[in-house]
């Protein structure tokens, strides 16, 4: 008897190997990170946020005597025997417990320990020995005593969050373990499936048609001369923004960078090495401006595109009006408009999560050579375009796609070439559609 | 009526050819006990062809298995991705017949199915898409799958591959017009 495979392998149409073992190894390990979130937070929980929340909620106040005060040494040993030392200010108080004297050094919080020792003197500086000062001590041990009260909300965060995060992840799995454990995957598809239509809207899509994307956004705009206007999708647009972005926010460090350097050597205390890191740091900062002026420049010499179209959604086979407009001054050696049919991708390699594109029909409407604008006027051509009466449709799920897009791609004469891109969608051939013109 | 194996006679017939052939899978091959059934199943459109909102009717017959040895049979008609993204996967119509008799000694089953010869049939209304895609990097396919549930805990699945819609192969690079 051969042992039972504990991992997937295809073979052809085929995969060997054990779902259930998978499943059982998944769920183990959602298993223990649940349980470990759980742990986390208990200790977390008693021994952090409960004492936290008895001093604020259960100690009670009184006000007591300071008779003495002093620094507590707290030494922390590492592997390779070398030593590292915490100061923190001890203060000793005397207060009144149902007629008892009670004399007791004060609890602190491990964030009121200080590295440097002459940090830790310097508050103790601030407390006058026979000061009456406020305190609270423990009812259950009356020697507790603390000076401060209050929340560390950090603290409260990390025990919320770390524990939190570890609970969700792991009873996440585990329950998608439990889900998928001896269940087909078309039964879960079927399943989930519903539950997603009851508790969240899927991927928008066209009604009674699914798969294929709504084309609400792409009609809502009219045109001026034919029925619709195409929003664009313009890679130069997300040039010129990340541009700027980058700029903004490189800039903004070079100048805090450069304001330090400036008091030092106003001060008189140049730092070399400060000055060293800025100079390249300014270089990339004005490089940065440059590239996103001459983002700016490019993106405002070519003009705005327009492209409208005489119905929508697109129905394979029929006959559309499609008006091209380019306005700006620039010239142009060559304009060429596509009808294109792209394919998506997106799939996990490794840690990444990539997505492929290719271009799988390509039709060109029309080539225009120097193009000269007239000053005032933009660049205007309506052309005709048939639709082939075989394509197939716009399709859109999870991690795949098949869009249509109509794309004009320009070579100006002074400025690199561009590209604009107008999706459209297309629906199947021989269905009815309300906004496509007919044959 | 045609059979799923028959090869389809249009553009695309080194792939109906390939594709229409049954795929069989055991999720507990590893240490098969017993032998694989073979299901069998006959659609109503001589060349597996289909286009949106017709009527898909097919039956199916599970053959080379002893039917006490069924515990259930799902019966779905699934569409789903390949190509190089993450496959997406959806599914048009799922039923489950449970065999095994339940607590209270009763079974419940449709009247298409005939568990002592372990056959059954089913028809569904088409959706207007997605339709079948032959791309380059996205591949969309329409499938009808019976899955087997022993009662030793293995199942048995076998898929069975139809077309939605006549769009023809991409081909990478074409220019139309």
């Amino acid at each position: 008897m051969r042992l039972p495979t504990f991992f997937n392998k295809k073979r052809g149409n085929r995969r060997t190997g054990l779902p259930v073992w998978g499943s059982l190894g998944e769920g183990i390990y959602h298993a223990v990170l649940f349980v470990a979130g759980l742990i986390i937070g208990v200790l977390m929980l008693a021994g952090i946020a409960v004492p936290e929340w008895r001093i604020n909620n259960e100690f009670i106040g009184v006000d007591g005597r300071l008779i003495g005060k002093g620094l507590a040494r707290h030494t922390l040993r590492d592997v390779f025997g070398g030593a590292k030392y915490s100061w923190r200010p001890a203060l000793l108080v005397q207060y009144d417990v149902d007629g008892d004297e009670v004399q007791s050094w004060n609890t602190v919080h491990s964030s009121e320990t200080h590295e440097t020792r002459d940090v830790a003197v310097h508050q103790l500086d601030n407390w006058e020995l026979g000061a009456y000062v406020r305190c609270w001590y423990d009812p259950g041990d009356i020697e507790t005593v603390v000076l401060k009260r209050g929340y560390s909300w950090w603290l409260w965060l990390l025990t919320l969050l770390l524990p939190g995060a570890l609970v969700t992840f792991g009873a996440t799995g585990l329950l998608h373990s439990l889900k998928a454990w001896g269940r087909s995957e078309e039964r879960q598809a079927a399943q989930f499936g519903r539950l997603l239509e009851t508790f969240a809207s899927p991927l928008p899509e066209s009604v009674g048609f699914p798969t294929i994307p709504a084309c609400d956004n792409l009609v809502n705009s009219p045109g001026m001369m034919l029925r619709f206007r195409l929003p664009t999708e313009s890679p130069e647009l997300w040039s010129l923004i990340g541009a700027g972005l980058f700029s903004g926010l490189w800039n903004v460090v070079v100048v805090l960078l450069a304001v330090n350097v400036g008091f030092n050597v106003v001060g008189g205390r140049a730092d070399l090495w400060l000055l060293g890191l800025l100079a390249p740091f300014v270089v990339v900062g004005v490089a940065s401006i440059g590239l996103f002026c001459r983002q700016l420049f490019f993106v405002t010499a070519v003009g705005p595109t327009h492209v409208e179209i005489s119905g929508h959604p697109l129905c394979p086979g029929n006959n559309y009006q499609v008006l091209l407009s380019q306005a700006g001054s620039a010239s142009f050696r060559k304009l060429e408009l596509f009808l294109e049919l792209e394919e998506q991708a997106t799939f996990r390699q490794g840690t990444d999560v990539r997505t492929e594109r290719q271009i799988v029909w390509q039709f060109l409407i029309r080539r225009w050579k120097d193009v000269e604008p007239l000053p005032g006027t933009p660049f205007e051509a309506e052309e005709q375009l048939q639709l082939p009466s075989k394509a197939m449709h716009s399709f859109h799920s999870t991690h795949n796609a098949v869009s249509w897009r109509l794309v004009l791609r320009g070579v100006p004469k002074r400025w690199p070439a561009f590209e604009r891109v107008f999706p459209v969608v297309v629906f199947p051939a021989d269905v009815p559609v309300s906004n496509g013109e007919s044959k | 009526m045609g059979r799923a194996s028959d090869a389809n006679s249009d553009a695309r017939e080194n792939i109906s050819m390939k594709e229409s052939s049954r795929i069989e899978q055991s999720t507990f091959d590893s240490y098969q006990i017993q032998q694989n059934p073979r299901i069998s199943v006959v659609f109503n459109h001589e060349n597996i062809q289909y286009t949106g909102s017709d009527l898909l009717r097919i039956h199916y017959v599970v053959e080379s298995v002893e039917s006490c040895s069924v515990a259930a049979i799902e019966r779905s008609v699934v569409w789903y991705t390949e190509g190089k993204g993450e496959e997406d996967f959806g599914v048009v119509f799922f039923e489950r017949i449970q065999i095994d008799k339940r607590n209270d000694g009763t079974k419940i089953l449709p009247k298409s199915v005939n568990t002592d010869q372990l056959t059954g049939a089913l028809a569904i209304d088409l959706p207007q898409s997605p339709l079948s895609y032959e791309g380059i990097i996205v591949k969309i396919r329409w499938c009808v799958r019976i899955r087997i549930f022993f009662r030793s805990g293995r199942d048995f699945v076998s898929e069975h591959i139809f077309f939605l819609g006549n769009v023809p192969l991409a081909q990478l690079s074409e220019k139309i017009g």
